[in-house]
C-alpha cells in the first residue's frame, strides 16, 4: 500500500515539475512582447518605464534563469505580483481559491444525491421503460450547456420565484450555481453507475451470492453496489477536475468570487502572473485530488495494490 | 427588499463559514453593480475606466470638471500661472477634511505629486502631469508648482481622477491600494475584496466644492455598495429582483427598457471616447492619403450607428470627441473625407483598383459591445465602393501590440483597425501622432510642431486654433478619420426608485444626489 502511495506521489510531483516549466515557457510562446501587449492599455507608459517593468519581471535574462527564479520564488511561496494593481499573486489567488473549492464541491454533492440513485434504479430497472426515460434525461442533462442552464434557474429561482439571491459570494447564493453545476454532471454520473451496476450484476459472485438464496435487496445492497462502486470513484476524481473547469462559466453568470472568474480577468488584462498563478494552483488541485481518488480507490479495492 | 435582507443573512452565515463576503448590504446602501473590478486604488498605478470611477468615489481632485467638460474650481478655489506658463500656483479651499480627520491641505497635495514623481515607483500616467520639477509649500492653503517648460494640458488633468489628491497620512501606510485609501471624497473605503465588491461609507465632512452634483454637503445615502456581476442578463436580473440599484444593462436590451419604463436608462455623455480609423501608415495601400482617403469617403458612420446603436451613440467628426477642448463639429465637417462613395471610387481608380481588383486589406477590431456587427456593417459598406475588408476581432491588448508591430515594418498586408482612445484633453492627439506616436504609425516633423504648439500656447483662443489646425492636418491627410463618439457603450440602468443619480463627462458616476424612495429608514 505504501509503495503505491509513494509511487503515486512521484507522479504527483513530476506533473506540478512539468506545470511549472510549461507556465515559465507561457509568457513566451505568446506572440508579441509581452510586456508590450501587458501595458498596451496603460496610457502614458514611457519606453524606459517598460524596461524596468521587463527588469523587474525578470524577462532580461535566459530563460533558464527565468525558470530557476520562478521555481525559486515558488518555494518561497512567492508566486509574483499582479500587473495590474502590483499586489501578491498567491494572496490574490487564496482569497478566491476556497470558494471555487466549496462551489466544486457543492456541485459534487448535488451530483452524486442525483447521479448515483438515477443510475442504480436506472439499472435496476434495465429494458423497462423507466430506464429509458431516465437514460433520455441523462443524455440531455449532458448536452445542456452550463451557460444556458444557469441563466434559466436564475431567471426561474431568482427573478421569478424569489427565492435565492441573483449574484455575489454567500451561502444562499451557492444553491444556483451548484445546481447548475451538479445537474450537469450529475447526468455523466448516472450513466456511468448504470453500467457500472449492469457489469457488476453479471459477476459470478453476484451469481453465486443469487444462487446461495440471499433476498434480491442484500444482493444488490452488499454486494452489487459496493463493488460497482469501484470505478465511480476514480470517475469521481475525474469528475472534480471537470467541475472546476467548469466553475469558470458558472462563476462568470452567478457572480461568485472564484477563481475561474479570476482567470477570465486576468486572460482579458493579460495578466501573466495571475495566469501562471492559476494554472499551477489548478493543476494542483486536479493532482491533488486525482491522487487522493486513487488512494481511496486502493482501500476499497485490494487488487489494484497490488497490479 | 426582500431580496436585500436575503443576501444580509446570507452574507452573515458566509461569514461565519469563512467566506468571502465583506461589508453586508445595508438598507440605505446604494448598490451598483458592475461588469468588471477595480485593479486597485492606489490612483498611480493603473489607467482603467473601472479604477477611475472609483477613485473619483474616494478622493477628491484640485480641479473638478463642468457639465461640459470644461476645468473648474474645486479643492483649488483658484489658480494663476506666470507669463512663461512655467509656474501654477493654487490657492485651496479652507474646510475639506480627510477621512481620517486631518485637514486637507498644500502638504497634501505635495505629497500626491511628489509620490507621482517617486524614481523609484512612479505614477503610471506620469507622462500626463507634464515636465512638472518642483512642488512647494508656500503656506497650508497655497502650492506651486513649477515646470521645465509650460504644459496647457496640465489644468485639465488636475480634474481628471488621475490626479486624486492623496491624504499624506497614506504615507508608509501598510496595504495602501488594496486595504486602506484616505481621501477627502464624498464616500469612505470601507473594504474591498478583490473581485467581489467594494463597499464604500459615506463621509459625513465631505464638503461638494465644484463637483458636479446639486448637494453641497454629504451625500444623502449610508453607503455605496459597488459589486461584481460579469454577466449582463444577471445584473438585469438583480435589477429586477431590487438586489441591484443601478447597474449596466445589457446593450441589446435597452431599447425594450426604454420602451417598457420599467427602468430608468441613463447614457453617459461627453465620455470623452472616440472611434476612428486608423490606418498602418508606412506599407501599401495605406502609405498613400488617397488610399486613406477612399476609406473615408465610403464611409458612411452615421447609418451605421444609427443601425446598430440607434441613439445611444453619435457620429462624430472631429479627432477628439464631443466635451474637449477644440472640438468643433462645422470646422472638422469641412476638412474630414466624409461620404461620397463616387469620390472613393474614383480615388481606387487613380491608384490602380477597379471591380476586377478590389482593394483588398485586413480591418482589425476589438472585442466587446456590439462593435462584431458595426464592423460587419462597415465592411459592407467599403465592399460598396470595392475595397474588400476582413474583420479580425482580438483583444484590445492584442490589437494595440499588433498595430504596432505592423506599423514597425514596411511590408506585409495592409491593414486599417478600429482604434479607440478615451482623453479629457485634446493633448491626447500628442500621444498619438507626435513622433515616435503611441503606435509608431503616421509621423511628420510638421505635425510634430504643431504639436508641440498646441502643449505651450497659453492663451485659448490661440491654442484652440492650434489643436484645430492639427485636427485639419489629421483629417485632411486621412491619417484619423472619426468615426464616433462615445467609443465604447456606457449606459446605465437604474430602479425607478432611485433619484438622482446622473453620469458626470469622461464616464464619472455621481451618488452625492442619490435618494432611494424605498430604503428610507
Amino acid at each position: 500500500m505504501w509503495r503505491y502511495v509513494l509511487g503515486r506521489l512521484a507522479m504527483a510531483f513530476l506533473t506540478i515539475f512539468v506545470t511549472t516549466v510549461a507556465v515559465t515557457l507561457l509568457i513566451h510562446l505568446v506572440p508579441g512582447d509581452p510586456v508590450q501587449i501587458m501595458y498596451s492599455q496603460s496610457q502614458g507608459t514611457t519606453p524606459e518605464q517598460i524596461e524596468e517593468i521587463r527588469r523587474s519581471l525578470g524577462l532580461d535574462q535566459p530563460i533558464y534563469i527565468q525558470y530557476l527564479t520562478f521555481v525559486g520564488k515558488l518555494l518561497h511561496g512567492d508566486l509574483g505580483h499582479t500587473i495590474r494593481g502590483h499586489q501578491p499573486v498567491l494572496d490574490v489567488i487564496m482569497q478566491r481559491l476556497p470558494n471555487t473549492l466549496l462551489l466544486a464541491s457543492a456541485a459534487m454533492m448535488v451530483a452524486i444525491a442525483i447521479g448515483l440513485p438515477i443510475g442504480f434504479l436506472a439499472a435496476y430497472k434495465r429494458g423497462t421503460l423507466l430506464d429509458t426515460s431516465l437514460m433520455i434525461g441523462a443524455i440531455a442533462g449532458v448536452s445542456i450547456p452550463h451557460f444556458w442552464l444557469g441563466l434559466l434557474l436564475l431567471l426561474v429561482f431568482a427573478v421569478d420565484l424569489g427565492w435565492f439571491p441573483v449574484s455575489g459570494t454567500g451561502l444562499a447564493n451557492l444553491v444556483l450555481p451548484a445546481v447548475t453545476l451538479g445537474l450537469s454532471n450529475a447526468a455523466v454520473i448516472a450513466r456511468m453507475t448504470r453500467s457500472s451496476m449492469i457489469d457488476t450484476m453479471h459477476q459470478d459472485f453476484v451469481r453465486t451470492a443469487e444462487a446461495k438464496g440471499l433476498p434480491k435487496a442484500v444482493v444488490l445492497h452488499r454486494h452489487v453496489l459496493r463493488a460497482g462502486l469501484v470505478p465511480i470513484i476514480t470517475m469521481m476524481g475525474l469528475q472534480f477536475s471537470f467541475m472546476m473547469g467548469g466553475a469558470i462559466v458558472v462563476e462568470n453568470i452567478f457572480a461568485w468570487n472564484g477563481v475561474g472568474r479570476m482567470a477570465i480577468e486576468a486572460i482579458f488584462q493579460r495578466d501573466y502572473p495571475v495566469i501562471q498563478g492559476f494554472i499551477l494552483t489548478f493543476s494542483t488541485v486536479v493532482v491533488l485530488v486525482s491522487l487522493l481518488m486513487d488512494t481511496v480507490y486502493a482501500l476499497v479495492d485490494p487488487r489494484i495494490r497490488r497490479s | 427588499m426582500v431580496a436585500i435582507r436575503r443576501l444580509t443573512r446570507s452574507c452573515a452565515v458566509a461569514g461565519a463559514i469563512g467566506l468571502a463576503c465583506v461589508g453586508t448590504v445595508q438598507a440605505k446602501d446604494i448598490v451598483w453593480a458592475r461588469y468588471g473590478d477595480i485593479d486597485t486604488l492606489d490612483p498611480h498605478k493603473a489607467t482603467s475606466t473601472l479604477s477611475l470611477q472609483v477613485w473619483s468615489l474616494i478622493y477628491d481632485t484640485l480641479l473638478a470638471t463642468d457639465k461640459d467638460g470644461n476645468p473648474v474650481p474645486n479643492l483649488a478655489k483658484s489658480w494663476t500661472v506666470n507669463p512663461a506658463g512655467t509656474e501654477y500656483v493654487f490657492t485651496l479651499n479652507a474646510g475639506a477634511v480627510c477621512h481620517d480627520g486631518s485637514p486637507l491641505d498644500a502638504s497634501d497635495v505635495k505629497y500626491t505629486v511628489d509620490r507621482a514623481f517617486d524614481p523609484a515607483s512612479p505614477s503610471v500616467t506620469k507622462a500626463s502631469w507634464g515636465p512638472i520639477s518642483k512642488v512647494e509649500v508656500v503656506d497650508p492653503l497655497t502650492v506651486k508648482f513649477t515646470l521645465d517648460k509650460p504644459f496647457v494640458a496640465l489644468v485639465p488633468f488636475l480634474a481628471d481622477s488621475f490626479s486624486s489628491i492623496l491624504c499624506d497620512s497614506n504615507k508608509g501606510a501598510a496595504g495602501f491600494g488594496t486595504s486602506t485609501a484616505v481621501g477627502s471624497g464624498p464616500w469612505k473605503l470601507v473594504s474591498w475584496t478583490k473581485g467581489d465588491r467594494i463597499v464604500l461609507a459615506k463621509n459625513p465632512g465631505y464638503r461638494n466644492f465644484g463637483k458636479l452634483a446639486a448637494n453641497k454637503g454629504a451625500p444623502y445615502m449610508d453607503g455605496l455598495v459597488i459589486s461584481v456581476v460579469p454577466e449582463p442578463q444577471a445584473r438585469l436580473a438583480a435589477l429586477k429582483t431590487g438586489e441591484v440599484d443601478i447597474a449596466e444593462p445589457p446593450l441589446d436590451d435597452v431599447e425594450a427598457l426604454k420602451a417598457s419604463g420599467a427602468l430608468k436608462v441613463v447614457v453617459a455623455g461627453n465620455t470623452g471616447q472616440n472611434v476612428f480609423w486608423e490606418f498602418a501608415a508606412h506599407r501599401p495601400p495605406f502609405n498613400d492619403a488617397r488610399a486613406r482617403l477612399a476609406v473615408g469617403h465610403a464611409t458612411d458612420a452615421a447609418a451605421a450607428i444609427n443601425l446598430v446603436y440607434g441613439d445611444l451613440s453619435l457620429p462624430e467628426a472631429c479627432p477628439v470627441s464631443r466635451g474637449v477642448f477644440g472640438n468643433d463639429q462645422d470646422v472638422c465637417l469641412k476638412h474630414r473625407p466624409n461620404y461620397d462613395p463616387a469620390k472613393a471610387k474614383a480615388l481606387l481608380k487613380e491608384l490602380g483598383y477597379g471591380p476586377g481588383k478590389p482593394l483588398e486589406t485586413s480591418m482589425l477590431v476589438w472585442t466587446g459591445g456590439n462593435r462584431q456587427k458595426l464592423a460587419e456593417v462597415f465592411q459592407a459598406q467599403l465592399a460598396e465602393v470595392g475595397i474588400k475588408a476582413n474583420i479580425e476581432m482580438m483583444d484590445i491588448g492584442t490589437m494595440n501590440a499588433r498595430v504596432r508591430r505592423e506599423n514597425e515594418t514596411a511590408t506585409g498586408k495592409g491593414s486599417m483597425d478600429m482604434m479607440t482612445w478615451s482623453w479629457y484633453d485634446p493633448d491626447i492627439l500628442y500621444a498619438l501622432w507626435h513622433s515616435p506616436g503611441a503606435y509608431r504609425g503616421y509621423t511628420s516633423p510638421e505635425l510634430d510642431a504643431m504639436l508641440d504648439e498646441t502643449r505651450v500656447l497659453t492663451d485659448p483662443a490661440a491654442r484652440k486654433a492650434k489643436v484645430q489646425d492639427v485636427f485639419k492636418y489629421l483629417l485632411s491627410k486621412g491619417i484619423h478619420i472619426p468615426l464616433y463618439t462615445p467609443g465604447w457603450e456606457w449606459v446605465f440602468a437604474a430602479r425607478p426608485a432611485v433619484e438622482g443619480f446622473q453620469v458626470a463627462p469622461f464616464v464619472y458616476p455621481v451618488f452625492n444626489d442619490v435618494k432611494i424612495a424605498d430604503k428610507k429608514s
